[in-house]
């Protein structure tokens, strides 16, 4: 039963490794679809110790015509243990719903700014405004936002790998995992660094998608240098405190593309997925387990009645 | 449709940037010269053509040929107010949902140094091929 949980933590302490050592694309894919493996399979062993001795409450037990006495004996599960699963199972299944809730609000915002944003061209909005800036929104097939401040900042080239680095974005849905991976957080807190990681890889993945199709990847990365320097140096001249959530995300993404082509690691990847059908076993086993208990304290219950 | 291994639409793209980074109305000659190296003079014009085309940009005579600047649009201005308040929206609290894929995140002081370098070293580059 402690499997999922023990796979969490693991997952947890090992993202930003694997993010590093993983190809982006398979990072988010990997990692995202583990993620949401493991969330569902923790919230499952959490709602069944919580059953388990829930189940043992007499009222409980008489309304579904089972042995509370049958039930309780041999339990994988303490007591004390059962009940804080299941008040813990019903919190983090609220917190992933407020979280859906919350990336569904922020969607229709989203489609609903496209909408007003007026007339694009093959998906590209440029806005008048001395704040270099440059974002994906998807929504209506998505539109690509940039400020005249920030295509004056850059050279012909490195507009074209910006450009690009959007497009992938919408193209390849790129918020629908870090929407999914962050949902899965929500359910499960011991995979918070994990989505932290997905989210970080997928601007390597738009990274890499326009390296592929610039051709070059040193370009890709002096165009993260002059975008980066350009939108920090505005925004210092504007409000001349320190800036907020600074990470070494821009610095690390041009070392990243200078570093050449990222490897296929196929063994690790493997690996991953091995430890996914680990999980996915181990439900199974509680599961059957579970059905098993229940039936054995459903016919101690029939034969006393 | 591809031009050069671009996507779809890719070119258009590039074309509309270009002139509004320039922020004057430009010939296809001028196009050209700012898009630089591996593009037609042909597929150039056929872009600009096409934009013109789709109302996103307006031409002036120039000389023998065109001038092209972006389509005065009346709701230009709407949709910097739009662009701005939503993503103030997007981005408030620490409740984002990840809808919004910026290009570049706030620089510390230190990777400011290390990527103002890496363009100086880009530029040192350049200069040893030119000689």
């Amino acid at each position: 039963m402690v499997v999922p949980l023990a796979v969490s933590a693991l997952l947890g302490a090992t993202a930003p490794w694997l993010g590093r050592r993983l190809p982006p694309a398979t990072t988010v894919r990997l990692l995202t679809v583990a993620m949401v493996g493991v969330a569902l399979a923790s919230g499952f062993v959490l709602a069944v110790a919580g059953t388990l001795v829930v189940g043992q409450i007499p009222v409980v037990a008489a309304e579904g015509r089972w042995s509370a006495r049958a039930l309780a004996s041999g339990l994988p599960v303490p007591l004390a243990v059962g009940g804080v699963a299941a008040v813990a199972v019903a919190g983090l299944l609220l917190a992933a719903l407020r979280r859906a809730a919350l990336v569904g609000r922020d969607l229709v915002r989203a489609a609903r700014t496209c909408r007003r944003l007026g007339p694009d061209v093959d998906g590209l909005v440029v806005i008048e405004d001395d704040d270099p800036d440059a974002y994906a929104l998807p929504g209506l097939g998505g539109r690509v936002v940039v400020s005249t401040a920030m295509l004056r900042a850059l050279p012909a080239a490195e507009r074209r790998a910006l450009l690009a680095h959007e497009a992938a974005h919408l193209a390849h849905r790129h918020h629908l995992w870090v929407q999914a991976a962050s949902v899965a957080a929500a359910a499960n807190p011991l995979l918070g660094p994990v989505a932290r990681t997905v989210a970080t890889a997928v601007e390597r993945w738009a990274d890499e998608v326009a390296a592929a199709e610039v051709d070059d990847r040193a370009l890709v990365a002096r165009a993260l240098a002059r975008a980066g320097l350009a939108r920090t140096g505005a925004r210092r001249r504007s409000r001349p405190l320190a800036l907020a959530g600074a990470d070494h995300a821009v610095a690390d993404r041009a070392r990243a593309l200078l570093a050449g082509p990222p490897p296929r690691r196929r063994a690790l990847a493997g690996a991953l997925a091995a430890l996914l059908l680990v999980v996915a076993t181990a439900v199974l086993v509680t599961g059957v387990d579970t059905e098993t208990r229940f039936e054995a304290a459903e016919s101690v219950y029939a034969a006393g009645h | 449709m591809t031009v050069n291994g671009r996507r779809r639409g890719a070119l258009e793209q590039e074309v509309l940037s270009s002139l509004a980074a320039a922020g004057r109305p430009l010939t296809v000659a001028d196009v050209l010269a700012d898009l630089g190296h591996g593009l037609a003079y042909t597929t150039v014009l056929t872009a600009l053509t096409r934009l013109h085309a789709k109302g996103a940009l307006r031409r002036e005579p120039s000389g023998r040929a065109f001038a092209y600047s972006l389509a005065d649009d009346p709701t230009a201005m709407g949709a910097s107010i739009t662009a701005r308040r939503m993503a103030r929206l997007l981005e408030a609290g620490h409740d984002r949902a990840g809808v919004l894929a910026r290009f570049v995140a706030d620089l510390s002081p230190e990777d400011e140094r290390l990527l103002a370098g890496l363009l100086a070293d880009g530029r040192a580059r350049d200069g040893e091929l030119e000689q």
